[in-house]
């Protein structure tokens, strides 16, 4: 069975500059939700988003932040890993639901000077690392967790020994403003799991993990990624289905080599949307059967809001850092468990000590694409 | 060179000018009517489909047509939870999130419409295919710069030797719009889509498919084909300057291909193959970090 070691871990989000930050952030219940950064308040309903705070100045956006996110937590996880500034070697497998189109929306509309290759992150991975075997998937929200199976077959195939995934997303005005159209209430905060969700809020971060073949002397391990499931559910263009989300379930829980009762912790998906939280919750109840009460579960967004295409990579180092902490910040602004999670043990209130070994990291995006992946403790 | 190889089962086109592989090698340069989506497969679940998924729901019906799978439960034996969806397009959405974004200035988000929403994301036309054909297996799209269309089908093929998925239907797909031809600078897209349904060696089909290799410069990139033997013939990147006697340019009758370029490149190498031209046709395709390059072969 599959058990690559982790070695390198590095993320940026709202509400940290790296890993330990934002963990630290989580387990405070320290969210990253702020009034509009980058985009014209008085064109949106919502009046929040959960944005990086990097822009030159208040309402002013920029080009090239996704790009720019995505260096930062490659280069973190690089270094974390001892792998230094040279990927010259070393394949990355980059996830995103928007990758740069924000810039593309600020060169359409206001002119500002963008090339049609910067859309993908290969030539900026290029020039910051000297990375040429590079991949820009656009996945939807499942993006990151997809590139980790992608990563985690390169290696299984014997086509590389060291790996770098990643996932990044900022918000792009087009998304955001189609997500404020249909949801005519803002939802004001993310409520994952609650019975009182109304919707999603946009996050902006990055992520990234290093998997090797073997962890090499001197190597930090930070866990062991003992598989990735990923399928597609071919039912509707937005809405998530029961039985594609529970078919990469188990395909996850089938290609790590454990039965629903061995997974000590999951991280959702966990989105605050009815549909989203309904449905990942029908399945986890029916995946797990009578071990359904027995996983923690947790989930970040309310406190990182959406990250989109990497939020899959987030929740992971997450998970890892869980695993390796012994605890489990709770699903912030969770009172009021929906129908569906009965007898599922939601995280509430304070961070849960928790010492489990293996945890289930949950992906789901726009399209039915899902991406499932279970890691294990160091 | 790896074991991880393929075979060509089947192909679509939804390209101007050109149905069969072999006319690839043979249009004529200038214009050609464009694909009209709804004349290929009825004009049920057209509507607010962006072009590029529309263009890409027409090759990508008729590559599985072609390899003998119609999606879902078949006579093939392959079911729908064993076919993966691999799309490669740069500028595919380019088009809906320009518009909205242009919308939102002029009237916010009351303004813009709903049925936008799966246009914004840029998997939508995998994911529409997916919906279309019943195709429930990995499904992933390559929005990777010039060398997207072979990076597509190198991770089909990764997707196959990891069992993954049984079959792999991968689309390169590019729209013609006044958004994508002002972001590319190019006067013209290609406004089509090529489609091919790959397989594990020994699973038939029409020719093979070496994985995909990429290199920092197109002269790197062709000495890693070597092992292939002496190609027939060569199909080179956009805007080469490669000449000589094996090189086949199939770009002049088309405009920018950009994503599209390595699937259609594999199409036109089946049509070069089968019309007993000498193999095995080597590819390249070039992005502004990177080339890849593949062989195909009878």
């Amino acid at each position: 069975m599959l058990s690559l070691p982790i070695t390198g871990t590095g993320a940026v989000a709202s509400i940290g500059h790296d890993p330990a930050e934002i963990f630290a952030n989580l387990c405070a219940g320290h969210g990253g939700r702020s009034a509009l950064r980058g985009f014209d308040a008085g064109r949106f309903g919502a009046q929040h988003l959960f944005e990086i705070d990097d822009r030159p100045a208040p309402g002013i956006d920029e080009p090239g932040r996704a790009t720019r996110f995505l260096l930062d937590a490659v280069a973190q996880a690089a270094t974390d890993a001892g792998l230094g500034e040279d990927l010259s070697r070393i394949p990355i497998v980059v996830g995103t639901g928007l990758r740069e189109l924000r810039s593309a929306e600020l060169w359409w509309r206001d002119g500002t000077p963008f090339d049609a290759d910067r859309l993908a992150f290969g030539p900026a991975l290029r020039e910051r690392f000297g990375a040429l075997d590079t991949w820009t998937m656009s996945n939807a929200c499942s993006a990151s967790l997809y590139a980790l199976a992608c990563g985690a077959d390169l290696i299984e195939l014997g086509l590389a020994e060291v790996v770098v995934v990643a996932g990044v997303d900022v918000v792009t005005e087009s998304m955001f403003g189609l997500s404020d159209r249909v949801q005519r209430q803002p939802p004001g905060h993310v409520l994952p799991f609650d019975a009182r969700r109304r919707g999603t809020i946009l996050g902006e971060g990055a992520a990234a993990v290093v998997l090797r073949r073997e962890a090499r002397p001197g190597d930090r391990v930070h866990g062991r990624l003992r598989g990735v499931g990923v399928n597609c559910d071919a039912h509707h263009a937005t809405a998530p289905d029961l039985a594609g989300v529970t078919g990469a379930i188990r395909q996850a829980h089938d290609r790590a080599g454990v039965t629903p009762d061995e997974i000590d912790l999951i991280i959702a998906h966990g989105t605050g949307t009815p549909l989203n939280d309904r449905a990942e919750a029908s399945a986890t109840a029916e995946v797990f059967g009578v071990a359904a009460g027995r996983p923690l579960i947790t989930g970040i967004k309310s406190l990182t809001g959406h990250t989109s295409g990497s939020a899959g990579v987030l929740s992971l180092v997450v998970a890892l850092r869980a695993l390796a902490e012994g605890v489990v910040p709770p699903i912030a602004n969770l009172t009021e468990p929906l129908a569906e999670g009965a007898g599922l043990r939601l995280a509430m209130g304070a961070v849960v000590p928790h010492h489990g070994v293996t945890a289930q990291v949950n992906g789901f995006g726009f399209g039915g694409v899902n991406a499932v992946a279970v890691v294990g403790a160091a | 060179m790896t074991g991880v190889t393929g075979t060509v089962l089947g192909y679509g086109l939804a390209v101007p000018g050109a149905r069969t592989a072999a006319d690839l090698l043979t249009m004529s340069v200038g214009e050609h009517p464009a694909v009209d989506p709804a004349a290929l497969i009825g004009r049920k679940g057209l509507r607010y489909k962006d072009r590029a998924t529309q263009l890409a729901l027409c090759a990508a019906g008729d590559a599985l047509t072609d390899a003998g799978l119609t999606g879902g439960e078949d006579g093939t034996g392959v079911p729908g939870d064993d076919i993966a969806v691999v799309v490669s397009s740069n500028l595919g959405n380019v088009d809906t999130v320009c518009r909205v974004t242009s919308e939102i200035a002029a009237g916010g988000s009351v303004a813009i419409s709903a049925m936008d929403i799966p246009n914004a994301s840029s998997n939508v036309t995998a994911a529409e295919v997916a919906i279309r054909y019943g195709l429930r297996g990995p499904n992933l799209t390559f929005c990777n710069g010039g060398t997207s269309g072979l990076d597509a089908i190198y991770w089909a093929l990764v997707l196959l030797a990891t069992g993954r998925a049984q079959r792999a239907l991968v689309i390169g797909v590019e729209p013609d719009n006044a958004q994508t031809r002002a972001l590319t600078g190019h006067d013209r897209i290609l406004d089509g889509a090529a489609a091919v349904v790959l397989g594990r060696p020994g699973a038939g089909g029409r020719a093979r498919v070496s994985l995909p290799v990429r290199a920092p410069d197109t002269a790197s990139c062709a000495a890693q084909l070597d092992a292939h033997g002496t190609p027939g013939v060569w199909f080179p990147p956009e805007r080469s300057t490669m000449v000589g006697p094996l090189v086949f340019d199939l770009w002049s009758a088309h405009g920018a291909a950009s994503g599209a370029a390595g699937v259609m490149q594999c199409v036109a190498a089946l049509g070069w193959l089968e019309t007993a031209r000498p193999g095995p046709v080597y590819a390249m395709v070039s992005g502004a970090e990177a080339s890849a390059a593949v062989a195909v072969a009878r």
